[in-house]
């Protein structure tokens, strides 16, 4: 405790408003607390959508249905952030960022790469799902080297 | 155009300098006769807590716009959306006379606010949110080349030589100093494969322009250059949805209009001005111009197609690796460039002529482009 809830200001914090008066797809924070990687399924036509969505761009239907999605991708490509971070990421140099490829799924997002440094990590290498939780209570998801590195 | 660097001078301030030089080189332009005002400035709200600049923009340049005023907001290709803005007014018959500036002041006293603002272009929520930037994001890029084609390191390092090469004749220019390939390749790693000199700048400055209906643009001038041909192609946004990595299906459909539209081919292009935010950029817009084959576009560099006296001198004004990249100015430089091209304006090092040119502006993460054609006229 003392901290305050948001360090930076609103507008330059770059982690989502999470909650219910902010957004309507506060149910993907809420299982991801729980561990669950989740989004958003289209009813009507059955699309799966990253990010998850309120109206599915394919058919315009609003009806919407929470699905798991793998905790486990591999690295379809991947840096490391040496120096020009952004606001509030200056004290994570160096960090390692990817695009996660999910298992079984056709989806691919953006990942921080927590517990390996650049050199450690090759295309196609394993990574699983870790829940972030901020000092001021929100949750966010970053991934992991699967097995332990080989450095 | 204002010199470009890290300028001790504010936007406005970048806005008067830029409007001094358009009308010290236009002499026989009567700012009343100017009817309409486009400004490139992408990020003015992060970078200058300003919004609503161009009015503000206006005056410093002391214009009165009367028929249509507005900003173009693209994030890079804020600077070719205000001439294709200024284009399409002109051509619906709205205004006859319109000015284009582009302008970004991105130097703050501290730089990580200006890394969180490029930072704002992604996806800030889902993509932004993980310390993504351009450099990592094109270092992504990059890796994936190098995995897929076999790109190697010292072929991009040889891009940023070739325009800093350029940059080195060009007085506006934030690097007019050439480097060797050692240098570039013992630059400071940013986001590994990509090294500083593969980075364009955190830059300062504008460009102004002043776009008029054909009949009117030949009372000021005996080398009116025409836009004949326009194209633009967004495709996704959240890098995950992205198509590719490595091709860039929007250049392809953005250079395929403007080239189709102006009724001309790729290799009768004598002069062209390509989006080189990084050194690979340079190599996948050889490629998917049509220059060469996917995948060869570090052949390209090696053979040195790109040089005067190669299929196509590419960035003689030293690239945004050389000039840097002042956002909204760069689209509005690179039709200057061309111009001055075609007007024999430019140092005899650099100096290509002819006749036709292209214009290549990209934004984001390569999910949109824009090309324009231009015909020297006589």
């Amino acid at each position: 405790m003392g901290k305050p809830l948001i360090e930076l200001p609103y507008l330059l914090d770059f982690y989502p408003l999470e909650d219910s008066t902010q957004t309507r797809i506060h149910p993907f924070f809420e299982n991801l607390r729980k561990g669950d990687l989740t989004t958003t399924r289209c009813k009507g036509c059955g699309a799966v959508l990253w990010q998850p969505r309120v109206v599915c761009p394919k058919c315009n239907g609003d009806e919407m249905e929470w699905i798991s999605l793998p905790k486990e991708g591999t690295l379809f490509a991947f840096t490391e952030v040496r120096a020009a971070a952004p606001l509030g990421m200056e004290k994570d140099v160096p960090f390692v960022v990817g695009l996660v490829e999910l298992k079984g799924a056709d989806i691919k997002l953006i990942s921080r790469i927590d517990g390996a440094r650049y050199e450690d990590l090759s295309i196609g290498d394993p990574v699983k799902l870790k829940v972030l939780t901020l000092e001021d209570g929100r949750v966010f998801y970053r991934f992991v080297p699967s097995a332990p590195a080989h450095r | 155009m204002t010199r470009w660097g890290a300028r001790e001078a504010t936007w406005k301030e970048l806005c008067q300098e830029a409007g001094k030089a358009l009308f010290d080189d236009v002499t026989n332009l009567d700012k009343k006769s100017i009817d309409s005002v486009f400004v490139g400035a992408a990020m003015p709200e992060r970078f200058a807590f300003q919004s609503y600049v161009t009015p503000m923009a206006a005056e410093q340049l002391g214009v009165e716009p009367t028929r249509m005023a507005m900003r173009t907001e693209m994030a890079c290709v804020s600077g070719q959306a205000a001439i294709r803005a200024a284009y399409a007014s002109i051509a619906s018959g709205l205004s006859e006379i319109a000015l284009v500036i582009g302008v970004e002041k991105m130097n703050l006293p501290n730089l990580s606010e200006s890394h969180s603002a490029m930072a704002s272009v992604l996806d800030r929520e889902w993509d932004g949110v993980h310390g993504l930037n351009a450099p990592p994001y094109f270092a992504m890029v990059a890796q994936r080349h190098m995995h897929e084609y076999g790109t190697t390191r010292e072929q991009m390092g040889l891009v940023s030589v070739k325009n800093h090469d350029f940059a080195a004749t060009n007085p506006f220019a934030h690097y007019p100093k050439k480097v060797t390939l050692e240098k570039v390749l013992s630059s400071l790693e940013i986001a590994p494969p990509l090294r500083l000199l593969d980075c364009s700048g955190i830059t300062d400055g504008a460009a102004a322009l002043v776009l008029a209906r054909e009949d009117l643009a030949r009372r000021h001038t005996d080398v009116p250059v025409f836009i004949t041909g326009l194209g633009q192609a967004t495709s996704g946004n959240l890098v995950g949805n992205l198509k590719s990595l490595t091709t860039w299906y929007p250049l392809k459909t953005a250079a395929e209009n403007a080239l189709k539209m102006a009724g001309i081919s790729i290799d009768q292009v004598n002069v062209a001005e390509t989006h080189d935010c990084f050194s690979i950029s340079e190599i996948m817009e050889y490629e998917d111009l049509g220059l060469c084959r996917k995948g060869e576009g570090g052949k390209f560099i090696e053979e040195g197609q790109s040089q005067i006296g190669g299929k196509l001198p590419i960035n003689t004004r030293g690239g945004l690796l050389g000039c840097g990249h002042p956002l909204g100015a760069t689209g509005v430089a690179q039709a200057i460039e061309i111009t001055w091209q075609f007007k024999s304006q430019v140092p005899q090092e650099r100096y290509v002529g002819g006749e036709w040119g292209l214009c290549h502006n990209l934004s984001g993460n390569a999910n949109n482009h824009a090309v324009m054609v231009l015909h020297r006229g006589g």
